[in-house]
């Protein structure tokens, strides 16, 4: 058995997205990062495996430079790293991507799966209940904080009444929130060792996935409207109208 | 907005992904740690010791050193390390330069297996902080002429003398310092609880303010006769050291020029005077063309020389070629920036002033500028023109 960690590569929340024809151009995407969620997920698993738990194991869905993040990923000490390479990961739909990464935690026998809780990219928040559907798992979702307890684990999850937590057994998966624990530096040690750790790429047919056609149909991507520039006032004569501004159009007061 | 370096020529398609990676868990504690807190470091004239527990716990101290715990690292890694420290400050570079070609590299090439096996794992994980005493009160672009004397004395050397300006000393666990002994210079490590030695820090710098500076003070230092690095005699010994450091801060310059840069391009872009953005008029636009220039130039000289570091190809010449040009070029940038920023340039809210101000330094540390000039010229002329004496 090995604890799972699914990982997607996602154009950097620093980085300029433009939109071209109807469709974010990704060529033009100046950095590609681990998903933030994922990072704090794979932080937690390492520490689960620290704390005595099996290897972890890190999987990805996506094109030729996802395989950049799972060297990094080994970097800070994952076991094993699983590439099911997909050229055009917009083209499959989130069940699609679902079985893929199902199908590919059952082949790297994970019974304890960590993810985040939406990718920065799509954010459509839907892998980590979707592949513990497909798995016949148990799903805890907004997870700040993962134990062992006992047999099973114990995680921490806010709530709208405070802090909740939920004891679960495995088969389990983990969907992150912002955790206290930041994703750890590398060093150059592991640097070295990450260099030297194969990545194994297989394609979802190896997985015995068949894609069929998608059932959603991305329409367009449009860039957000362009954010009305700032207004300035001044002199005491401007008072009214700012404070009309504030009520009528910001909503503040 | 993350930071993205200038790299007009994409260097970065010739680095190895290890290369990459290096650079880039650097880049990421220079963004994290080094930027947020550099100014308040300088405000106290300290460097944070939290900074020599990262840089030890991302191992990259005594980078391009292989065994005894060392990283193992290529020079171009070694240089892409140093060219990150210094986009952040020239204080957190100089640090590294010391620790690890300035007083692990001798112990590493010349000392003895014991004297490796002792100190240099500790070195490497920052445990262990080292200094390097060449430089005397009276004795800088000349050391051969240096006062400090070794005297043997059967079961014990004896040390007296003075070191000055003297980066981490103060700090320092261990010094490497050069003294003559009979009338040849050697390398001799002396503890900070030696009896007879003390490292007092110098105070009122307008420069590298978040580095420590020190004299070294010997007054019938007694060191055990182990302590005598066996494997160099002569000026060779530091001038190996001085190799290595200068070529890293060959790279070093070029991180603080691009820092100069970046700020300069951010501010003329945002600052609006007469209508329109500055970054429109020609005056600017040719300034942040030059700085582009110079420093496009200065990477292919850095690589380049970094490629004859790992095949061992290199001259001496060549690294003060590089140290010359590429602190030349950033100061030059650094005063070229501050003039961009205007008025604003001389606040700590940009890097700007804080870089020129460091790379004053630069120009003059490790072989001051002209004195590069003098290598160069009497590898030309085949004439040495250091001295009057034939």
């Amino acid at each position: 058995m090995a604890i799972g960690v699914l990982l997607k590569q996602v154009p950097d929340t620093t980085a300029k997205i433009g939109v071209s024809e109807g469709r974010v151009d990704e060529t033009a995407v100046s950095k590609w990062s681990m998903s933030p969620y994922d990072e704090y997920a794979l932080e937690s698993a390492l520490r689960l495996k620290e704390a005595g738990g099996e290897d972890v194991v890190a999987i990805t869905c996506g094109p030729t430079r996802a395989a950049k993040m799972l060297t990094d990923a080994a970097a800070v000490g994952v076991d094993s790293l699983l590439h099911v390479l997909v050229d055009d990961l917009s083209a499959l739909d989130s069940t699609q991507v679902q079985s893929i990464l199902a199908a590919a935690l059952g082949r790297a026998d994970c019974d304890v799966v960590f993810c985040g809780k939406q990718a920065a990219d799509t954010n459509a928040g839907s892998t980590g209940p979707g592949v513990a559907l497909l798995l016949g798992a148990s799903c805890v979702s907004h997870v700040s904080e993962v134990s062992p307890d006992g047999g099973g684990y114990l995680a921490l999850r806010a709530s709208t009444g405070g802090d909740e937590r939920v004891q679960v057994s495995a088969p389990c998966i983990f969907a992150f929130d912002k955790g206290d624990e930041e994703l750890r530096r590398p060093n150059v040690r592991g640097i070295m060792m990450a260099k030297k750790k194969a990545i194994e790429t297989i394609s979802p047919s190896d997985l015995g996935v068949s894609l069929d056609n998608s059932r959603v149909t991305v329409v367009s991507h449009t860039p957000p409207p362009e954010k009305p520039p700032g207004q300035k006032f001044e002199g005491a004569e401007s008072v009214a109208t700012v404070v009309g501004k504030l009520r009528d159009e910001a909503n503040v007061i | 907005m993350a930071y993205e370096a200038l790299d007009f020529y994409d260097i970065d398609a010739l680095l190895t992904e290890e290369e990459r990676m290096v650079r880039d868990m650097v880049r990421d504690w220079v963004d994290k740690e080094v930027i947020p807190n550099i100014e308040e470091a300088c405000r106290e004239g300290v460097f944070p010791d939290k900074w020599r527990v990262d840089l030890g716990e991302m191992g990259i101290l005594g980078a391009p050193l292989k065994g005894y715990g060392c990283p193992g690292l290529s020079y171009i890694a070694y240089g892409l390390i140093c060219q990150e420290l210094e986009r952040g400050d020239s204080g957190v570079r100089s640090f590294a330069s010391v620790q690890g070609s300035l007083a692990m590299y001798p112990i590493w090439d010349f000392g003895s297996e014991e004297q490796k096996n002792h100190y240099l794992p500790g070195m490497a994980t920052g445990e262990l902080i080292g200094c390097f005493g060449l430089t005397e009160p009276d004795y800088g672009s000349n050391p051969g002429d240096m006062i400090t004397r070794a005297e043997d004395k059967g079961d014990h050397y004896l040390l007296n003398g003075a070191k000055m300006w003297i980066t981490n000393g103060t700090t320092a666990d261990l010094a490497v310092v050069w003294a003559k002994l009979d009338g040849v210079i050697r390398g001799f490590i002396v503890e900070k609880d030696d009896p007879g030695f003390s490292a007092p820090e110098m105070t009122g710098k307008h420069s590298l303010k978040a580095s420590v500076t020190s004299e070294l003070v010997f007054q019938d230092c007694q060191i055990p006769k182990d302590r005598i690095l066996p494997g160099v005699k002569g000026l060779k010994g530091p001038f190996s050291c001085l190799n290595n450091a200068r070529y890293g801060i060959s790279w070093g310059a070029v991180g603080a020029a691009q820092s100069c840069f970046d700020s300069a391009k951010e501010y003329a872009l945002s600052r609006i005077q007469f209508g329109h953005p500055i970054a429109s008029f020609q005056l600017i636009q040719n300034k942040l063309s030059w700085m582009l220039r110079e420093i496009t130039k200065a990477q292919l000289l850095a690589y380049h020389l970094g490629n004859k570091k790992d095949d061992g190809t290199w001259i001496p010449e060549q690294i003060s070629l590089a140290k010359m040009n590429n602190v030349d070029i950033a100061l030059e940038i650094a005063r070229m920036s501050r003039d961009i920023h205007g008025a604003n340039g001389i606040l700590d809210e940009y890097p700007v002033m804080r870089h020129m101000a460091n790379l004053e330094s630069v120009k003059t540390y490790e072989g001051t500028h002209d004195i590069h000039n003098l290598i160069l010229g009497r590898h030309i002329t085949g004439i040495q023109s250091f001295t009057r004496e034939p």
